[in-house]
């Protein structure tokens, strides 16, 4: 089965550039052709979240930005693995401090939560390189939910 | 006159409604700016917004937030936020955060005016 890996060294534009991706890899079919159009799409949001987080909160101090991007199908799921050379967070702990902050119609600090939520397994680790590492999967046989206080 | 910022337009139907076409992206680069667009309607009057996706091919949870956010402002004077035209991105988020417990849905943006009359 096709996996894909892409590189990313800049902030700015990433997000364009990975939902261009996503478009071709939409359009083109193969790499996510086993997966129903709501599972691509909850796969997209979860990388698009992360991303989202690094480039507006994570610190890489004196160094380029370096993102890559491993994209496993695996049967009803897909893998995925977003690697990158910033400085990391505790994201538990930061996943428990949002759970318990979230106030009705939240404004912000949804982000990791929906990640989470959309995900059917994730790990955050540091790699033998020091690079920081976010393995997860999203299944298509999963009814996923956020639950929001309204 | 209907008033263009970012890629999203605003487009007044009444004098206390309009639609919002979203454009392609309601995400964290540009929610500041559709919070900032939303609040002007409200200081002037406006008490209900269409929010029309049909363009949308991106909602994360910063553009959520500003939504909700417009929610808050306008829910106290009886106002209303219902979305109209759902994009498939902007369902899977929907239906991620059973946000159709609060958002009316409508196939379309003239369905969702007709609601409203």
């Amino acid at each position: 089965m096709e996996t894909t890996r892409q590189s990313f060294n800049r902030l700015d534009g990433l997000i364009d550039e990975l939902h261009s991706l996503f478009d071709t890899w939409e359009s083109e079919g193969a790499l996510l052709s086993h997966l129903d159009e709501d599972t691509i799409q909850l796969f997209r949001l979860a990388v698009h979240e992360w991303v989202a987080n690094l480039v507006q909160h994570a610190r890489f101090d004196e160094k380029s930005p370096m993102v890559t991007l491993d994209v496993i199908p695996n049967g009803r799921r897909v893998r995925c693995i977003i690697e990158d050379n910033s400085a990391g967070f505790p994201l538990d702990e930061r996943l428990d401090l949002q759970r318990l902050a979230l106030k009705p119609f939240p404004e912000r600090g949804m982000g990791l939560l929906m990640l989470n939520a959309a995900t059917e397994y994730y790990e955050y680790s540091t790699s033998e390189n020091g690079r920081q590492r976010l393995e997860f999967t999203v299944s298509a046989d999963s009814d996923p939910c956020l639950n929001i206080p309204f | 006159m209907q008033a263009t910022t970012m890629n999203f337009s605003i487009e007044p139907i009444t004098h206390d409604s309009v639609v919002i076409r979203v454009g392609k992206a309601l995400d964290f680069r540009n929610a500041a700016d559709f919070k900032a667009a939303t609040q002007e309607q409200v200081r002037s009057g406006i008490r209900n917004f269409i929010l029309d996706f049909s363009e949308t091919g991106i909602l994360d949870s910063t553009g959520l937030g500003s939504i909700f956010s417009l929610y808050r402002q306008v829910s106290p004077m009886s106002g209303q936020v219902v979305f109209a035209s759902v994009s498939r991105p902007v369902q899977v988020v929907v239906q991620l955060t059973r946000t159709y417990k609060v958002f009316r849905q409508f196939p379309t943006v003239e369905a969702a005016r007709e609601s409203m009359r």
